[in-house]
């Protein structure tokens, strides 16, 4: 599908983040923004809802936690009972080493694949940069234009009054742009 | 709106209320069973000792690292800092009561010869010399830098916060050492013969949870009641939140690395401690131990919603410093009062002692000086905080 959206650029973060909260407030849809270092209180001007990241992390370290813990118990217990010191078969201390580290393992490689999943990143993508100057030294606000409650006069005198740069319409695809 | 003085006198006067009740109490059931008074009190005198003396750390560890986000409110933990002299000063005097505890070798059993320098090291003159050192140093150097941080309000000077850069690395340094020596003198030798190259860190990772915890608790307070409102915002709650979660996980990892070695190795001079504790009735307090400082304050404050509300931070603190307490109990009670676990009017009323004091001194250290260190140079960043 094809969307019609505004490109404001400016040249300072907290123009940006003054716009995007003026934006919201006034209820335009703000597609994304682009930026070439993360800004600090950007999510929370965008609207955008907590990360789901963090349950994928916890999920994976509690995955990683208790299969390490069963597996040591089955191994150490049942598969191939080994007499190490005269401990029991079954000795939780020794085995919570090993679950620990499987746990943040887990839970880092986890977070890390998940976010490249959602992302579409991997090794050897081609970058297809939407806005090059976006990743040097402007900020870019995306406005759809598509949205019934959008003003284009009253659009445009607000984005002055935060000193925006540059103004483009541009027809993208929404694969194009996807939020992470 | 109350004047800001009168919630002082107004708070000031519960707590001294509630030490003065909780010390006749104490009294009493220090007649019915001395030792077990004792106890408590070294317990009370170590909390409120490592909570300001954490404090100290808690400055000096974000002077050295040039943090601007606890600006807003390092009144809170400056205050807390100050209680190190009369703590430590209570300290000293319960060390002092029963030096005879600590005395190596008490029964002039074995052979003594084979370990002279544990018999030097614990020797009363010397411990008790150590003890005061320690406390003096920690007292000087925290005292140096909350003497320059509220000079600074006065003469607005940047170079102060550059000096007190200085002291704290100073502080740092000598830190380390001191502590884990004291820890060490304090309460590894109630068990003479027991030893743990751990204890140290262990006790730092226990002191800074706590520390935390207690600053969690006055900040919240203090923004409730009027001086931080709008300064100590949900930001600045939510990275203190960090640290108490991030040092739950550290003392737990601290707790296990002792207890894992020492029951791997199984070697019968090292499991005596354990074997005392894990025990009996002392075993599922042992394991409260671990829920307490542990389990709540990790899957709690895992979720940020939980760690920017103060009502979730306030219990989980208030859970935290109970767990702190039991901790110190297990260390201590099982060496110097007995078998089996007692909890009755003397650890009561040594808790509301020791609240009682410190509530006391906090509030009127806090009074003495403004509530922001308004002319710090990185105030503003602080107040801008986001995290």
């Amino acid at each position: 599908m094809n969307r019609r959206v505004l490109l404001a650029t400016f040249e300072h973060e907290h123009d940006l983040l003054a716009s995007a909260i003026e934006l919201r407030k006034r209820n335009y849809a703000i597609v994304d923004a682009f930026t070439p270092y993360p800004v600090h209180g950007l999510d929370r001007a965008l609207g955008l809802p907590p990360s789901r990241l963090t349950w994928v992390c916890f999920v994976c370290g509690m995955i990683g936690a208790l299969g390490m813990l069963f597996f040591e118990y089955w191994v150490g217990a049942i598969s191939w009972a080994v007499n190490v010191g005269g401990k029991p078969w079954h000795s939780l201390p020794s085995n919570v080493p090993v679950a620990f580290e499987t746990a943040v393992l887990l839970a880092g490689f986890g977070s890390v694949f998940a976010l490249f999943a959602v992302c579409r990143l991997f090794p050897g993508k081609q970058p297809s940069p939407l806005f090059e100057r976006a990743t040097d030294d402007q900020f870019v606000l995306l406005l759809d234009e598509a949205d019934s409650r959008f003003d284009p006069s009253q659009v445009l005198s607000l984005l002055r009054e935060f000193n925006v740069v540059d103004l483009e319409e541009r027809i993208i695809k929404t694969g194009e742009i996807r939020k992470c | 709106m109350t004047p800001l003085s009168e919630i002082y006198s107004i708070n000031s006067k519960r707590f001294i209320q509630l030490a003065v009740v909780s010390a006749c109490a104490l009294v009493a059931a220090a007649v019915m069973a001395p030792d077990r008074a004792w106890s408590n009190l070294l317990i009370i005198a170590f909390y409120a000792t490592t909570v300001s003396l954490g404090a100290a750390l808690f400055l000096a560890l974000t002077y050295v690292c040039g943090a601007s986000w606890n600006v807003a409110f390092r009144r809170v933990p400056e205050a807390i800092a100050v209680g190190l002299f009369p703590f430590g000063l209570m300290l000293l005097g319960v060390l002092a009561m029963n030096y005879k505890l600590y005395e190596w070798h008490p029964h002039a059993e074995g052979d003594p010869g084979s370990l002279w320098f544990k018999e030097a090291w614990s020797s009363p003159p010397f411990w008790m010399a150590r003890a005061a050192l320690y406390l003096g140093i920690w007292f000087v150097l925290s005292r140096t830098i909350i003497g320059l941080s509220r000079r600074q309000d006065k003469s607005g000077s940047p170079r102060l916060t550059l000096a007190n850069r200085r002291f704290s690395a100073m502080f740092l340094v000598v830190f380390a050492p001191t502590f884990a020596l004291a820890c060490c003198d304090w309460l590894m030798l109630l068990d003479p013969m027991w030893f743990s190259t751990i204890w140290g860190v262990y006790h730092f990772a226990g002191m800074v949870q706590a520390t935390l915890s207690v600053m969690v608790l006055l900040a919240v307070s203090l923004r409730n009641r009027g001086p931080l409102a709008g300064i100590f915002s949900d930001d600045h709650l939510h990275d203190v939140g960090k640290l108490l979660l991030g040092f739950s996980c550290f003392w737990m990892y601290i707790w296990f690395s002792q207890y894992m070695l020492i029951w791997y190795t199984n070697m019968p001079e090292e499991t005596s401690y354990y074997l005392l504790r894990t025990r009996g009735p002392w075993g599922p307090l042992m394991i409260a131990n671990i829920v307490l400082n542990w389990v709540v304050p990790f899957f709690v404050l895992l979720p940020r919603p939980c760690k920017r509300s103060s009502s979730v931070m306030v219990r989980v603190a208030a859970v935290v410093l109970v767990g702190r307490w039991l901790d110190l109990y297990l260390m201590v009670f099982p060496a110097t009062v007995g078998p089996t676990p007692v909890l009755g009017l003397a650890e009561i009323s040594a808790a509301g002692l020791v609240i009682g004091l410190f509530g006391a001194l906090f509030y009127r250290n806090f009074h003495k000086s403004p509530a922001v260190p308004n002319a710090d140079p990185l105030l503003a960043e602080s107040l801008h905080h986001h995290c």
